[in-house]
């Protein structure tokens, strides 16, 4: 098990993490489901609509994996997503909220 | 008046609304897609617009219609054309951009944003609006005011222009006339004729009868004025006392005369009592004057010549024209 990563969130956000976490372990099993059809389209939105959010509720590093992985449903680059997806499920496992 | 969020994440509306929310704006109102956006919004043919939206913040990419296609047919509506957009957008390209300001937007926020990032923009579209309302409000304000000015000027504009004991023209407005009549006779090489009428003895009818009955004399002379003099163009004014003057556009002396005869037996045959006269009734003695105006005569002139022969009447025994 790899260190936790420190997050500080805005008080106001509080209420909403969880929630937010469970839909990106939703977008996860999303995105699997769509690579094994060739979805690229469905990633593409899935990974722009991560893009726009993640900063916002404090996890910069979702919004940079959300670019890339809009990026790589273009191209498409179906290793590539496979990848980020497994950052993003690394990533949300770390997360420790302060 | 609420916001309105449209977005297709719902991460996204939650966040944007709960950013609002913490810091006041309480009513947001979230939708999801272009088409939710003109439901709420009341866009279609036989809907209520729904005016209590006073902003308006905008995901760009978004499934059917995106953003900016949906900005435009926001601003299209004739009740949403001032409602400010402001696009959230998490694309980069200039291009995007200059579509949404091209499609009406006033500001765009690059997601992802801070809270402050938010607020502020809001903040200060909010105040702009404001703004923009108060300046609306207040040009409204000023149109109603002019056009009560402008009710007002022409009434002043009437009022300075009659006489107010007899309804007809007063020296004011006859003196302007006669001047325009004169300089259009000028130009056109044609004759203008006047027609100077004075009441007979009538400071014995005022002293007999009383002032009242003395302007309801005036205002006798003045009613047959009226019903004599219609041509588009002729004029009858009160010149003072009681005195009358009509003006007559392109006439000659002999019609003029004929004219003031009417009048004349006219003002006889109404029969308003006046005993200290040899007629017995309220008269009228009349001078006619005639003139092809020339750009080295006056008005004056022909009126001075109105007042000679008017004269003459009386001399020659009253309730009678002279020319």
């Amino acid at each position: 098990m790899s260190e936790k990563i420190q997050i500080t969130v805005e008080p106001d956000l509080m209420d909403l993490i969880p929630g937010y976490i469970k839909n990106r372990q939703n977008d996860i099993e999303a995105v699997k489901a769509a690579l094994e059809t060739g979805d690229f389209e469905t990633i593409r939105i899935i990974g722009h609509s991560m893009k726009g959010s993640g900063g916002g509720y404090g996890f910069t590093r979702i919004t940079e994996i959300g670019a890339a992985m809009e990026q790589a449903a273009k191209e498409p680059a179906p290793d590539t997503i496979n990848n980020l997806t497994k950052d993003l499920s690394d990533y949300l496992e770390r997360i420790d909220i302060v | 008046m609420s916001i309105l969020i449209v977005d297709d994440s719902p991460d996204n509306l939650l966040l944007t609304k709960t950013f609002l929310k913490s810091t006041g704006y309480v009513d947001v109102v979230c939708c999801e897609s272009a088409s939710a956006t003109m439901t709420f919004l009341g866009m279609s043919e036989n809907a209520t617009p729904n005016q209590d939206v006073e902003l308006i913040l905008m995901d760009i990419i978004m499934p059917e219609m995106n953003g900016i296609e949906l900005t435009v047919q926001i601003k299209k509506n004739e009740f949403f054309t001032d409602l400010p957009v402001i696009m959230l957008t998490a694309q980069d390209t200039i291009e995007d951009l200059q579509l949404a300001f091209a499609a009406g937007a006033i500001d765009y926020i690059k997601k992802p944003f801070d809270k402050m990032e938010l607020i502020t923009r809001v903040r200060s579209a909010l105040r702009l609006k404001n703004e923009m309302d108060q300046r609306k409000a207040r040009e409204r304000e000023l149109t109603e005011t002019l056009h009560q000015l402008q009710a007002a000027n022409s009434m002043l504009k009437t009022l300075s222009a009659i006489d107010s004991l007899t309804n007809i023209a007063n020296r004011r407005y006859l003196d302007n006339y006669l001047d325009e009549e004169w300089r259009r006779a000028v130009r056109s090489e044609t004759p203008l004729a006047i027609i100077m009428a004075d009441v007979d003895h009538f400071k014995l009818y005022n002293d007999t009868y009383g002032h009242q009955m003395g302007d309801e004399a005036l205002i006798n002379v003045a009613s047959v004025l009226k019903e004599v003099v219609h041509r588009p163009g002729d004029l009858a004014a009160r010149y003072g006392g009681e005195e009358f003057i009509v003006v007559l556009q392109d006439s000659g002396k002999e019609g003029a005369i004929t004219l003031a005869e009417k009048i004349c037996k006219n003002i006889f045959y109404r029969h308003i009592p006046h005993e200290k006269s040899s007629y017995g009734f309220v008269t009228l003695s009349m001078g006619v004057s005639s003139v092809v105006p020339t750009m080295d005569s006056l008005p004056a002139e022909l009126i001075g010549e109105a007042d000679k022969a008017l004269y003459r009447a009386k001399e020659n025994g009253r309730n009678r024209v002279e020319a």
